[in-house]
């Protein structure tokens, strides 16, 4: 056995055993990194520029830009309601796409609301877990946030069937305002939860994944809670002291997962430790 | 744009939030109310209350509000359940004392969440849809609140028997589980920074939502 083999095994097992204890996120040391992370991102540069775009643009504008963006995510919608057989639902959504691209100027204006027709949510992760792909682990990435095993490569589908993505082959000077808006539109959208979370959470970095995972798993069920409930009926009815057994069959799940990670997980405390530096090299730009 | 949904879900759990009284007060509430009363009224009456003191927010102000919900939810929650249920297996590690503490800041922070979270009234209006048994003795009760300029929020209340009526222990907010996302952030501290610190950052949201 070689050196690295060995010390891949050690890895393996001492991460095998902290996963008992965290099973629900075993690569959290790296996770809170790139949280702390893009958090500070957030606060010295995506924060600021939002506000401002908030400050300077009329409200009406920040619907019609939300919307345009809102309405290019048509076309991944109708894929994936189509990869998930829900063709009754595709067609309404078709609908929605091609009248609010049409009628609704190019998908300035909301019209399909109007005329009763719902917005579905749907993506390439939901689709993964239709054909019975598992959920995996939960991530966080530097710069994009909250993931999961699965969803990451999903997202790479996800944008690849967005028309914003497209922007960045045309001309320089017309792509990088694109990009810049679609990026500026989301992180202004999501003032209002991360509002919340400063507000309400004690630990932010737990509150955010849990919510996450659990706002994942329910669109994965198309909202509805029967499951859920059932686990968390268990968790009333535990009695104090036998916790672990309610989540024997997830430590299995993460055990065979952590034999396979081990390695991965050197890598990913490495890069955290970069991006730990960069963070603490951007809480120095802080103006004093 | 994963953050764009997760706002529909934060408006949802800022209308959560459930809670925990004090031991005392509860127990005198539950007596105070000893017909039977199904799952279904105890949701409709709670959610009738609550909507009154949305209505009323800004008259009866921050601590009107708080002295009204504290009695709507003392009566249609299973307090010290909850309270015990969101610390998990490290309840039992907790002094009678310490037991006493957390449920008593628990419930502070939980009904100042509401008087802070409900303090106007915009036309939002409760809708009950079902009602279903669970395999566990339980009901949940299926509904969602209609709101004027979005989408609906669902609301599914689940309730355990106790006594001759029903306690809310849990509601799940287009699909977030209030007990399951506060036991993760509860026993996350606890382990971590221990009891006392748990304490102290509840005591700094009660403030928080006093100020605001």
């Amino acid at each position: 056995m070689t050196k690295k083999t060995l010390a891949t095994l050690i890895c393996s097992v001492l991460f095998a055993a902290n996963v008992q204890a965290k099973a629900s996120d075993p690569y959290e040391s790296f996770n809170r990194s790139m949280y702390d992370f893009n958090s500070s991102v957030d606060d010295y540069i995506a924060a600021p520029l939002a506000n401002g775009y908030k400050f300077i643009t009329p409200s009406v504008v920040q619907t019609g830009v939300f919307n345009f963006f809102n309405n290019l995510k048509g076309v991944n919608v109708v894929l994936n309601d189509v990869l998930q057989a829900k063709f009754s639902q595709s067609v309404a959504d078709l609908g929605r796409f091609t009248l609010n691209s049409t009628a609704g100027l190019v998908g300035i204006i909301d019209v399909a609301q109007y005329a009763g027709l719902e917005q579905s949510d749907e993506d390439f992760d939901q689709t993964l877990a239709v054909w019975g792909v598992p959920q995996g682990s939960y991530l966080v990435l530097p710069l994009v946030g909250p993931m999961t095993i699965r969803s990451a490569p999903a997202s790479a589908f996800d944008s690849a069937a967005n028309p914003a993505s497209y922007a960045s082959v045309g001309l320089y000077y017309v792509s990088a305002p694109i990009q810049f808006m679609a990026a500026l539109n989301a992180r202004a959208n999501a003032e209002g939860a991360l509002k919340f979370i400063n507000e309400v959470a004690l630990d932010k970095y737990v509150f955010t994944r849990e919510s996450f995972l659990q706002w994942r798993k329910n669109l994965e069920n198309d909202g509805k809670v029967s499951g859920s409930i059932d686990d968390d009926l268990m968790m009333v009815e535990e009695k104090i002291g036998s916790g672990l057994n309610l989540r024997l069959s997830d430590y299995k799940q993460f055990e065979t997962a952590a034999k396979s990670f081990g390695y991965v997980v050197q890598k990913f405390d490495l890069a955290a430790k970069n991006f730990e530096q960069a963070s603490h090299k951007i809480e120095h730009l802080k103006p004093r | 744009m994963q953050f764009k949904k997760l706002a529909i879900v934060a408006f949802s759990l800022s209308n959560l939030f459930l809670t925990s009284v004090f031991a005392q007060e509860e127990s005198t509430s539950a007596f105070a109310q000893e017909e039977s009363t199904s799952a279904r009224q105890i949701v409709d009456k709670f959610q009738t209350e609550l909507v009154q003191v949305m209505k009323n927010g800004k008259k009866l102000g921050y601590s009107g509000r708080f002295d009204k919900l504290e009695t709507s939810v003392s009566n249609s929650h299973d307090l010290p359940k909850i309270a015990r249920i969101v610390v998990g297996k490290e309840w039992e590690k907790l002094t009678e004392e310490q037991q006493k503490k957390l449920t008593d800041v628990f419930s502070k922070l939980s009904i100042a969440s509401y008087a802070h979270n409900f303090k106007d009234f915009d036309g939002e209006a409760f809708v009950i849809d079902s009602e279903e048994e669970t395999k566990m003795g339980g009901v949940v009760i299926h509904s969602h609140l209609d709101l004027p300029d979005d989408k609906p929020v669902k609301f599914d209340y689940m309730l355990k028997e106790k006594g001759v009526s029903w306690r809310i222990i849990n509601i799940i907010a287009n699909g977030v589980s209030d007990l399951a996302l506060k036991r993760s952030e509860y026993t996350a501290i606890l382990q971590r920074d221990g009891f006392d610190a748990l304490i102290t950052k509840i005591n700094e949201k009660i403030d928080n939502y006093a100020k605001q």
